[in-house]
């Protein structure tokens, strides 16, 4: 029905190596410069800088090569095939449910476009605390930049969605600041389905920028491939060993397993992978700081129902934001929280209201006048605010273990208030924020006093995730991160990471954009060490 | 093969042994679903669970009812299906648990057996187990309501109750 061209296709079309995934089994041995675990943020930007240093390269990714054509806007096609765990994985005691991506351009492919740069006072916890001494504005600026003009990352100009434009005026009716959110787009439909693949290919995701890029350099792809563990000796990987897994990740029995030999390691594969990997390859951790300090922003929510249609599925999500609660209080003191409104399709809706039974149907009816708001809670800034721990299963398969502290959900219940009193504001004429115990409030005032009496329980409280960090942190010493502030790898010396694992605390907006312009300069040097050769991303 | 259970800890395992003395290595050797299939018990659990969670939204016609809730059983299989081996387990061993009178008993709080459960009964059931103080009760009612709504919601046939009127489409570039 469309004659949209397709960047996937049309680059197997010219030969691109991909193996895995029905497209022919990997060999048994490779041989590369760098081997890159992971396909998403980090490993894509790596990809780009070290394929145009001229070193042959190896990506190594768990999910399929799914693009434009496959890309649906169903939810139903886009879970299984998209994300990790079917867009289901759970911390250890299922009380936050985490959305990360599993394909190849990872959550790039289905984030939804958020773009921001590492806010300034993070990156002053991180010179303070951490010692990441040229982490700074200025030093960042050019890396930032050239990643923004490399994605198409810009204002966006449309109108936002009245999803959106509730978050716009419920803010402007309290006095609070709200902003609009850049995105890297090109050509965007104003769909509404950046989450489950964009179907235009017009988000400047990873799998149709710098991925293709590797590719048409020469760069071997395997897909629907596992990255199981690493051979170490003497402070150095000697091998990659990877298995072919099945849809559901489970190992494919006589499927392929691939040996690979490089030079230099560049771990991707994510927070909760990356540091899993490690575990898995019983790699030195003299510290105890491996999959420690996990953060998430872990997400509350508020449902309002207001007397017209707001369609929360149409448009471009995410255009509207405010940071009024992060900046009222010290970074390092009482949580702070951003807030947001996402895009809204039936089964992540249905699952994340709360109630069943005719409750739950009076809200599922009320579908299409609803706005939801999100809160990020910005966690890792307070000693009562750790994060959570990856640690590995029977199986090897990783789990994180994130106790929500009363610390943490302190601030979500006043998240909880404010996303209430914004939606009043706004016009609601009813609002159920994600707690079991809450009925449909009908007045500001209703909502005030109900909110402060719940009990703020694990559980009770829907609490979520998109944004998963930490776990590899960067530290200026040994004792209080797993890598060097180059990104090296503190004990093993032929292994970088490039991921939102690398964050000491977590990033108190969206991540991608700090994952791109991170590792944008982490991945220059890289390139420079190991080829010689200064490089940059393409101009876009 | 190394089995898992429920908390990645044992306690619906241990919990087993506790309610169902030497029989829990058989009920835990009974998966709810095979293949991609339901077991009849498994079935058996979930109509129940979905008539009390999708009441107000079913469709109140009979054979319309009766139609959607075996949709939804064949989604529930295929959502299963897709699930890492781990989770797969978890799930596997929450309801194989609550197959058996005393796991219902215990975690559900239902005295009857699922399929001659009024729904008003089975909804009080969830209701206790929502609220409930023990984090392994919370944790069932979590996973049963989201696999329940999700997977129903899956098939575009549902969407009318939501007022959704599915993805745009996209047009063909003009020429």
């Amino acid at each position: 029905m469309t004659t949209l061209t397709d960047p996937i296709v049309q680059g197997l079309a010219r030969g691109w190596r991909v193996l895995g995934g029905g497209r022919g089994a990997p060999p048994s041995e490779l041989e590369c410069d760098v081997a890159i675990i992971g396909s998403g943020a980090g490993a894509g930007i790596t990809a780009e800088l070290l394929s145009a240093a001229g070193l042959k390269l190896v990506i190594v990714e768990e999910g399929p090569l799914k693009s434009s054509r496959d890309f649906k806007q169903l939810e139903s096609e886009a879970y299984p095939s998209l994300y990790q765990e079917v867009g289901a994985r759970k911390t250890a005691d299922k009380a936050i449910n985490i959305m990360q991506g599993r394909c190849v351009g990872g959550s790039t492919t289905v984030n939804w476009t958020s773009s921001f740069r590492t806010p300034s006072a993070t990156l002053a916890f991180w010179r303070e605390r951490f010692g990441l001494a040229d982490f700074s504005d200025d030093a960042l600026s050019p890396w930032f930049l050239r990643a923004e003009q490399r994605l198409s990352i810009g204002p966006w100009l449309a109108p936002p969605n009245e999803n959106n434009d509730l978050l716009r005026r419920g803010a402007l009716k309290l006095g609070i600041s709200a902003a609009a959110i850049q995105r890297n787009v090109k050509g965007c439909w104003n769909l509404g389905s950046c989450g489950l693949g964009c179907p235009t290919n017009a988000k400047q995701s990873m799998l149709v920028t710098t991925i293709p890029a590797a590719l048409d350099r020469g760069a071997s792809l395997l897909v629907e491939t596992r990255a199981e563990r690493f051979e170490i000796e003497q402070g150095r990987i000697a091998a990659l060993h990877c298995s072919a897994v099945l849809p559901n990740g489970a190992v494919a029995e006589g499927g392929a397993r691939t040996r690979i030999v490089a030079k230099h390691y560049v771990l991707a594969g994510g927070a909760i992978n990356s540091p899993a990997l490690l575990m898995r390859s019983a790699a030195p951790d003299p510290h105890g700081v491996l999959g420690a300090r996990t953060f998430l922003h872990p997400v509350v929510a508020s449902v309002a129902t207001y007397d017209h249609r707001v369609a929360g599925w149409e448009g471009a999500p995410q255009t509207i934001y405010s940071d009024h609660f992060l900046d009222i209080d010290p970074i390092d003191g009482p949580i702070g929280y951003k807030l947001e409104a996402p895009p809204l399709h039936p089964m992540l809706f249905a699952t994340s209201i709360v109630g069943f039974g005719r409750d739950a149907a009076g809200r599922l009816a009320d579908f299409p006048n609803d706005n939801a708001l999100l809160a990020l809670l910005r966690d890792g800034f307070h000693p009562q605010s750790p994060g959570g721990r990856v640690r590995l299963r029977g199986d090897g398969s990783p789990e994180l273990d994130y106790p929500l502290t009363d610390f943490v959900m302190d601030g979500a219940r006043r998240a909880l208030a404010s996303m209430a009193e914004l939606q009043f504001a706004a016009g609601a004429l009813k609002v159920g924020v994600g707690h079991e115990l809450a009925p449909l409030y009908t007045s500001w005032a209703e909502a005030r006093e109900g909110i402060r009496a719940l009990p703020m329980k694990p559980l009770l409280t829907k609490v979520f995730s998109a944004h998963v960090m930490g776990g590899c942190g960067l530290a200026a010493d040994a004792g209080r991160g797993v890598l060097r502030p180059d990104g090296v790898h503190w004990q093993i010396h032929n292994l970088s990471v490039h991921d939102g694992s690398i964050f000491p605390t977590s990033i108190g907006a969206n991540p991608q954009l700090s994952i791109y312009g991170i590792v944008n300069k982490l991945a220059t040097d890289l390139a420079r060490r190991l080829s010689g050769r200064d490089v940059a991303l393409a101009a876009s | 093969m190394q089995r898992r259970t429920w908390l990645g800890l044992g306690v619906a395992g241990s919990l087993a042994v506790a309610v169902l003395g030497g029989g829990a290595a058989w009920v835990l050797r009974s998966p709810a679903w095979r293949g991609g299939t339901l077991s009849p018990a498994g079935r058996e659990v979930f109509r129940a669970v979905a008539r009390a969670v999708l009441d107000g939204t079913l469709p109140t016609d009979a054979a319309a009812h009766a139609r959607a809730l075996e949709a939804f059983l064949g989604r529930l299989a295929t959502a299963l299906a897709a699930l890492p081996a781990g989770t797969q387990a978890q799930v596997d061993e929450l309801i194989s648990l609550l197959a058996t009178a005393p796991g219902r008993q215990l975690i559900a709080g239902l005295s009857q057996p699922w399929a001659a459960a009024p729904n008003d009964a089975v909804q009080a059931s969830l209701q206790a187990m929502r609220t409930s103080s023990l984090t392994l009760r919370r944790q069932a009612y979590h996973a049963l309501r989201d696999l329940t709504q999700g997977a129903y919601f899956a098939d575009p046939a549902t969407w009318a109750a939501l007022g959704y009127p599915g993805p745009q489409p996209i047009a063909p570039a003009a020429a």
